[in-house]
């Protein structure tokens, strides 16, 4: 039984109602634990964005509760939460207003107090991580697309939040952008962050994640690891949620009796030796599957 | 319907040109898949094809262009809108009006089409792409799914000879955005349309395309069957799992034929060679015995 | 903020609101015209209850009290300013006054609730606008829900990165909302470049005539409410 301290954000009841009188949350109870990458998945208007952005306050439970650390998120303002749980909004467009790449990354910064050469340290380093320091003196809407989505990266890890949201990190983005976003996270987890993601990128979460929260109208259906929750076709048609290609691709070949294990296999090159096995086993008259 | 040589941009003011001798044909009924990295030019090259560019931004446009008979650089935008069909990628900024009929409406009118006329592409559209519950609707009051649906038809019922959408299903989840794309494949099958597709996600769009065409740096690098394209392209646009596996068998002595690059075909290309196998052998058997 | 909601239109299915749009302006242009001309607190009052009883025969009389609410205060500041400052102390005027407020700005907000913007485009076509003047009223009202998500999205980025609205001094939050401004102008500067991208895809802007579509017919009901109107008018001024 995983302890308080082990929990970074704890979901209790939460129900939340929009103003227009939408139920967008159903009860939902969650547990997110230090140091794990979290994937919340499920169709558009299931609830994911909803649930996330109770993390850093933007939205306060109508009923239930939601704790950061311990603090409840509605004895708190935004900008308190900001500090522990820093938010990476899908849209970039959405908040770039400084004059130059470096003012951009050191508002938080400012904001939450820090002296000037912390300031100055601490954008250094975020920018060189997101190979934008060479932009710092240009106007964060000249850059690219991509390049704007890693200046947002950049100014949530300057402050250096202990928990990430990530609001579907690879939308829209091209093979070596996501790649990128990929490099990323796997950094977070070598900083010993807690990363949460709102996706619907199936294939990225086989890949990264340590476990996934399907939700559907507005309430969680399952949690467990990627591995055993996204074979589940059932669950995967209830949350309308398409399922991996090498899942696909496994369930036809169990069908049809050549693969006979519960688990499916995530990597290309590793399903490929089993099949092989297969395919040049029964050639040989051996016993099919394995 | 569409050709296009040694076409090349660049916009106002600027040095580099976005598009650099580019070529490239359409035909009625194909469904092309345009990838390449961001910044290649897709987009760019989208916007000749209705004729916002030159005329919307400007810029020097070089090289031989004909859209429906058209070069974009002699008839200005309006013209182009009976016969090319544009879907934006965000649908919140293509829908005009508060109701779903006039949404619809509002492309004819342009066209100046006689008002019978008008009602029964509207009725029928609105049967077509099961709008019709929702007629009323404001597009605030519709799912994403719903209003790109709204999209493609105010643009469909416009009987365009040519589709282009620039990222149509970016802001959709895989779900809806799979029944968007099928409706659009569906179209370019039963009305011979040609589609020109710009998406990221391929694993969403193959099982729909055509064609494949790579763009990188404003240059068509190649052109083709999107399994083979894919197979040559990989390090620049990605490869879905389900290639990635066929490619590893082969590299283990196992080639397959996989005419649609789908995880469904390619596990029945899979059971088929299995079986190909265990006759082969059971034949083996019994002639050595 | 709620007063605006009142502006707001939603669709119901009464009488008035399936009036002729024209016959509804006339009623409310009436209203505010007599309650410009009458001068006795009587009157003034008359006018109020018949927007109420129109109200609730739209069903909309909740939201026409939340209007009335909305302009209590002001109206209250119009009575206290001419009382306090009026020629004699005498309190009839300040009250016809205020009682006048009241009057122009439910009557007004009556038409408001009962008309879809779609409904305002073809009323102004009727008469006679040119049609991108009336597509411009219809794409604000459009754009206007929308636009209102985008202030909150703005607000909720800026805020994650720490920026304090919620709590503070009055002065340190109003300076903290500026911070709002320029990411939201270039959004919407961005949003209307695509729109008019989209418009010209659309076929918008040829100099062909465009068909109109949809049109306003009066039926028999709608000249008989305007009768019904002008005997109103008639008694009104002769009583």
């Amino acid at each position: 039984m995983p302890s308080d301290e082990d929990v970074a954000i704890r979901v209790r009841d939460l129900y939340y109602t929009y103003p227009g009188g939408v139920e967008a949350l159903k009860g939902v109870n969650l547990e997110v634990y230090h140091g794990e990458v979290l994937a919340i998945m499920g169709e558009n208007g299931a609830g994911k964005t909803t649930l996330v952005k109770h993390f850093n306050g933007i939205l306060k439970p109508s009923r239930g509760q939601v704790l950061v650390k311990g603090i409840d998120t509605r004895h708190a303002s935004v900008a308190e939460l900001s500090r522990i749980v820093g938010f990476v909004f899908q849209n970039p467009d959405h908040q770039l207003f400084a004059d130059t790449v470096y003012e951009e990354v050191a508002f938080a910064l400012r904001n939450f107090g820090y002296p000037e050469h912390v300031v100055e340290n601490r954008v250094r380093w975020a920018l060189n991580l997101m190979d934008l320091w060479k932009y710092r003196s240009k106007s964060p809407f000249s850059l690219s697309v991509g390049e704007r989505k890693r200046l947002t990266i950049a100014s949530v890890l300057a402050y250096d939040p202990e928990i990430i949201v990530l609001d579907e990190p690879t939308a829209g983005q091209d093979y070596h952008q996501k790649e990128k976003i990929s490099e990323i996270v796997r950094l977070l987890r070598l900083m010993n962050k807690t990363v949460v993601m709102v996706t619907h990128d199936v294939e990225f979460v086989t890949e990264h994640v340590d476990r996934v929260a399907i939700m559907a109208k507005g309430r969680i259906i399952a949690t467990g690891p990627p591995q055993k929750e996204l074979c589940d076709m059932q669950l995967l048609r209830e949350a309308r949620l398409v399922a991996p290609q090498l899942v696909k691709l496994s369930l036809i070949l169990r069908k049809h009796g050549l693969l006979n294990e519960l688990e499916y296999e995530r990597r290309a090159d590793k399903l490929a030796l089993k099949l092989t096995e297969v395919l040049k086993g029964g050639a040989d008259g051996g016993s099919p599957g394995l | 319907m569409v050709r296009v040589s040694g076409l090349s941009y660049r916009y106002p003011g600027s040095e580099s040109w976005v598009l650099r001798d580019m070529h490239f044909e359409a035909d009625a009924g194909e469904f092309i898949l345009l990838v390449g990295p961001s910044g290649c030019g897709k987009s760019t090259f989208a916007r000749v094809l209705n004729g916002l560019i030159p005329h919307f931004y400007g810029g020097e446009l070089l090289g031989e262009v004909e859209v429906c008979g058209m070069d974009p650089r002699e008839h200005p935008t309006y013209e182009f809108a009976e016969c090319v069909g544009f879907v934006f990628q965000n649908p919140e900024n293509q829908l005009f009006f508060t109701s779903v009929e006039r949404e619809l409406a509002f492309g004819l009118e342009n066209l100046g089409l006689p008002r019978e006329e008008i009602s029964r592409r509207v009725e029928q559209a609105l049967r077509e792409y099961q709008l019709a519950e929702l007629r009323d609707r404001s597009p605030y009051e519709l799912s994403g799914g719903q209003q790109q649906r709204l999209a493609i038809a105010s643009v469909m019922v416009m009987q365009p000879r040519v589709l282009v959408l620039d990222e149509p299903t970016a802001n959709l989840d895989p779900f809806t955005a799979a029944r968007i794309l099928a409706l659009v494949r569906r179209k370019t099958i039963e009305e011979g349309v040609a589609a020109i597709v710009i998406e990221h996600r391929l694993e969403v769009a193959l099982p729909f395309a055509t064609r494949m065409v790579v763009m990188v740096d404003g240059q068509v690098v190649d052109d083709g069957h999107p399994v083979e394209v894919i197979a040559r392209q990989k390090h620049i646009v990605g490869k879905p799992r389900a290639l990635e596996l066929v490619e590893h068998l082969a590299r283990e002595g196992i080639y397959l034929e996989v005419e649609k690059p789908s995880p469904e075909h390619v596990a029945l290309s899979i059971v088929r060679a299995y079986r190909v196998r265990k006759l082969a052998e059971r034949r083996r058997r019994r002639d050595s015995s | 903020m709620e007063a605006l909601q009142a502006f707001r239109f939603k669709r119901e299915n009464t009488v008035i609101d399936r009036a002729d749009p024209r016959a509804r302006v006339l009623l409310s242009l009436s209203l505010a015209a007599l309650s410009l001309y009458a001068q006795s607190v009587e009157k003034q009052l008359l006018i109020i209850s018949t927007v109420l009883v129109v109200a609730a025969v739209a069903r909309r009389l909740r939201k026409l009290a939340g209007v009335m609410k909305a302009a209590l205060p002001l109206s209250a500041i119009i009575f206290i300013l001419n009382w306090l400052f009026g020629p004699q102390a005498d309190p009839v005027q300040p009250l016809v006054l205020a009682l006048r407020f009241l009057a122009l700005s439910t009557s007004l907000s009556l038409f408001f609730m009962t008309t879809s913007p779609d409904e305002l485009s073809l009323l102004l076509e009727s008469m006679r606008l040119p049609r991108e003047y009336s597509m411009l009223v219809t794409m604000s009202f459009r754009f206007v829900p929308t636009l209102a998500l985008d202030v909150e999205a703005v607000m909720h980025a800026l805020q994650s990165r720490g920026l304090e609205l919620e709590r503070g001094g009055f002065t340190k939050r109003a300076k903290n909302y500026l911070y709002l401004m320029v990411p939201l102008i270039v959004y919407e500067v961005r949003r209307s470049l695509m729109a008019a991208e989209a418009l010209e895809a659309r076929g918008f802007g040829s100099p062909r005539r465009p068909t109109r579509y949809q049109e306003l017919h009066a039926k028999a009901s709608d000249y008989f409410f305007i009768i019904l109107l002008a005997l109103y008018i008639v008694l009104f001024l002769v009583l």
